[in-house]
């Protein structure tokens, strides 16, 4: 993934050493000109006053420094010259600044023609000293540029970093945000910029919490609703079963309706019933095992009737969690485990501790879930294909939805895998040890 | 995959051609001219060289440090380690002056090709 | 000397950094991990030590024309990796795009070792004349802060493109760098005398010398030279074609397996 960071200080950098740097070379080479400039003028003065000192004819030698060497001609004689010169003319007799080679070293030269006198005076100075020295005292000024830009690289590091801040802080906020944590982030010292990232988000974030109050509460109250006149409906049932004939087929069907409206009101009502914080402090030990044998109890006539083998497997192990949610739980999947089952087929319930876990499944050996469908059994109404080989089963495809819902607010892991039966499916609910869940 | 042979074979291909040019080149007598490297200056600083032909230059760097020996003229550029010769063929060109120097130390290695006809 | 080693300096780096940053640019857009670059780097120090450490021997072998030898056969092979970089680009199957981070870690490490051992010889050089090392390291840091600071603005200038024009830029820039190495080679074994010189096709060193600024960082870019000759041309064009035409090959290779 690519950095804004990196991007920012990277390519800012870049720029302020390209800047500079071109900037500082320009420098270089206007300053270096101007030296040789200066340079030239004193050469030039150098053979001026050469030039006024042979005013006669007559052979001479001056002091001289390392780097300066002159000659005085007179129709084509020596007539003067430095120590270290050269017996021949240094270079060719045309008036005017150049370039020679001689005593292993490069000169500039400055040919002058003494026309009062007739002399050529040749000065040249060694170019290697001269450029050194111009050189030094530019570089001298050119270096800090160069060791200024990591100092600079560093200051960009830091103002890029802090001016991103902002930014790491929201995606840090939302980042953590559990994902059905639909709390406003948290607006620091706002940026401008930003400005409009935080109140969308949070306006998105307060429509979608609203949105899923209005939901939950309308469902609750719907079901709370519903429950007075289903009530009142079982008791006209019950009075108008009296007055009818015993094998109607219409009343059969009208109170297996009614049954079946109950049965979903219920469910409802149990899936909203309360938050999962009010829902915790509920919590008691209980005996997931002791828990499973009362709920197959209640329902064992259920799988009586289709002839189905229910047993139980396990041992003595302690949850923490709400003795009424995980009956529903229980009867939840024992009540799947029997619809989805042929007349005759097994249901194994086992629950025992699995290392640090308590180990609740349901095994049935019905047609089984093809695994490309396990995502989907827990969403609501959702009912998979199997059903229409049971058409005739009561259900309202909410159960599953239920048992998951259940299981979330206990904390622990809803899963379904293939039955150890030769077909059918398992539904694996992983919970916490309730020992652990003491310590902390 | 019989494109990515065929192109693996080219480097082979170019091998022969360049093989072959080099024996035809190589084949005439190519008048050889020195330039030693002292001090950072080229001896001589102006070399003459015949007008539209072929000239093996010799430069021996005397010096201890590399040179190299760079013209833009004759689109030339070669390193020379210190204390050792190199071999730079240039032309065959026409008249003119072609300065070449040392990219190392140019401001004191400098010379000239000259053409004359 | 610090505006001299500017120029050498600028002139190597950026000719590599061309190099790389085209290929990270290319690299990030057909979505692969840069860790190619790394390899680059690496075997291109360790090239680049090599040769400037054997450049003596090198430069005896062959008539004393080894040195143009080596540093043709590198440029050759540059051209010829990212011809063959491009087939296995367009031919697009995932058994040839595999092979794209070895031809990237191939051509930037042969681009190294030229650039890198021409850098070594020269500071080895200078680091024994105590006068000049100052102004060489600061005329050596300014080159190698410019030459990577267009490199760096390259890249980043390339992935701001839109993004369709971005992988065309990159084979654009590829074939242009394929052109240059291969004329950068043509001329060599014509200096070695292994290949034979011929016409200049122009001469236009009067209104864009090639020791000006402007001529030195064209050079560097697309290979500029003020009085080219035509065989030097010849194998800028060759070197643009080969890759070019391993583009087309290779789309039409897959349109032709569907």
């Amino acid at each position: 993934m690519r950095s804004i960071r990196f991007f920012l200080i990277a390519s800012i950098l870049a720029v302020i050493t390209l800047c500079n740097f071109v900037a500082a070379l320009q420098g270089y080479r206007a300053s270096l000109e101007e030296a040789e400039q200066l340079f030239d003028r004193q050469l030039y003065q150098t053979v001026e006053l050469i030039t006024n000192l042979h005013t006669g004819h007559f052979e001479s030698r001056l002091p001289h420094q390392g780097d300066l060497a002159y000659q005085v001609w007179h129709n084509d004689k020596l007539v003067a010259l430095s120590s270290a010169s050269l017996t021949t003319p240094i270079t060719d007799f045309s008036p005017g600044f150049g370039h020679a080679n001689f005593d292993g070293y490069r000169w500039r030269t400055l040919v002058h023609y003494d026309n009062t006198h007739d002399n050529w005076v040749i000065a040249a100075e060694r170019t290697d000293l001269r450029y050194m020295l111009a050189e030094s005292v530019i570089t001298q000024a050119v270096l800090p540029i160069l060791l200024g830009i990591p100092l600079a690289g560093l200051l960009i590091w830091l103002i890029v970093s802090r001016g991103l801040k902002p930014l790491r802080d929201l995606s840090g906020q939302l980042k953590n945000k559990q994902a059905n944590d639909l709390t406003p982030v948290e607006i620091p010292e706002l940026k401008s910029e930003l400005a409009q990232v935080y109140h969308s988000i949070n306006a998105l974030m307060r429509r979608l919490g609203t949105a899923l109050d209005r939901e939950k509460r309308f469902t609750a109250d719907a079901a709370h609703e519903l429950r007075t006149p289903i009530s009142a409906l079982k008791v006209q049932l019950h009075n108008l079963r009296e007055e009818l004939p015993a094998e109607n087929q219409a009343f059969a069907e009208l109170e297996a309706g009614v049954e079946r409206m109950q049965h979903l009101v219920e469910q409802l009502l149990s899936l909203y019933r309360s938050t999962p914080e009010e829902f915790s402090r509920n919590f008691t030990h209980l005996n997931l095992y002791q828990l499973a044998q009362d709920v197959i109890a209640t329902q064992h006539d259920d799988f009586e009737k289709k002839q189905q083998v229910l047993e139980l497997e396990g041992e003595e192990c302690l949850v923490e969690g709400d003795p009424f949610a995980l009956a529903t739980l229980l009867q939840n999947l024992l009540s799947n485990a029997n619809k989805y089952t042929p007349e005759g087929g097994s249901v194994r319930v086992t629950a025992e501790p699995v290392g640090n876990h308590v180990c609740l499944k349901v095994e049935d050996s019905g047609p089984g879930i093809a695994p490309t469908d396990y995502g989907k059994v827990f969403e609501r109404f959702q009912r998979l294909n199997r059903k229409r080989e049971v058409a005739a089963t009561q259900g309202c495809g909410l159960g599953l939805t239920i048992v998951r819902h259940i299981a979330d607010l206990h904390h622990a892991r809803a899963s379904i895998a293939p039955s150890s039966f030769d077909s059918g499916a398992a539904f694996i609910i992983l919970f916490k040890k309730a020992e652990e869940n003491e310590h902390r | 995959m019989s494109i990515v042979n065929m192109l693996r074979n080219k480097p082979l291909l170019m091998i022969i051609g360049v093989c072959a040019l080099w024996a035809n080149a190589s084949a005439a007598g190519t008048p050889v001219i020195e330039i030693r490297i002292k001090d950072h200056l080229f001896f001589p600083e102006t070399v003459q060289i015949p007008v539209n032909t072929k000239v093996k230059l010799m430069v021996i760097n005397e010096d201890a440090t590399p040179e190299e020996f760079e013209s833009y003229e004759l689109n030339r550029e070669k390193v020379i380690p210190g204390n050792h010769k190199a071999v730079i063929f240039v032309g065959p060109l026409p008249p003119g002056e072609y300065p070449f120097f040392g990219e190392f130390y140019p401001k004191t290695a400098q010379g000239k090709v000259v053409v004359k006809p | 000397m610090l505006l001299n080693s500017v120029v050498l300096i600028l002139q190597e780096i950026l000719e590599a950094a061309l190099l790389v940053s085209v290929l990270m640019a290319f690299t990030r857009v057909i979505n692969l991990r840069v860790y190619w670059l790394a390899g680059g780097i690496g075997l291109g120090c360790i090239g680049s030590l090599i040769l400037s450490l054997n450049m003596v021997t090198i430069s005896e072998w062959f008539d004393y024309v080894g040195q143009e030898v080596v540093n043709a056969s590198l440029q050759f092979a540059i051209t010829l990796v990212l011809a063959l970089l491009t087939l296995l680009y367009s031919l697009k199957t995932p058994a040839t795009l595999k092979w794209l981070p070895f031809c990237m870690t191939l051509a930037v490490a042969c681009s190294l070792t030229r650039e890198g051992s021409e850098i070594f010889i020269y500071i080895e050089g200078v680091l024994s004349q105590p006068p000049h090392i100052r102004p060489t390291l600061t005329g050596s840091g300014i080159g190698a802060g410019i030459g990577i600071s267009v490199g760096v603005l390259l890249y980043y200038g390339l992935l701001g493109l839109p993004q369709h024009w971005i992988i065309y830029s990159c084979l654009l820039l590829l074939a242009i760098i394929a052109g240059n190495m291969s004329a950068q080679a043509a001329v060599l074994l014509i200096q070695a005398d292994w290949l034979s010189s011929s016409i200049v096709l122009w001469n236009s060193s009067n209104w864009l010398p090639e020791n000006s600024i402007p001529g030195h960082l064209l050079y560097a870019l697309i290979g500029y030279e003020a009085t080219p000759s035509l065989l030097q041309g010849l194998a800028y064009g060759a070197g643009i074609l080969s890759v070019l035409m391993a583009w087309s090959l290779g789309r039409i290779c897959n349109k032709a397996t569907p």
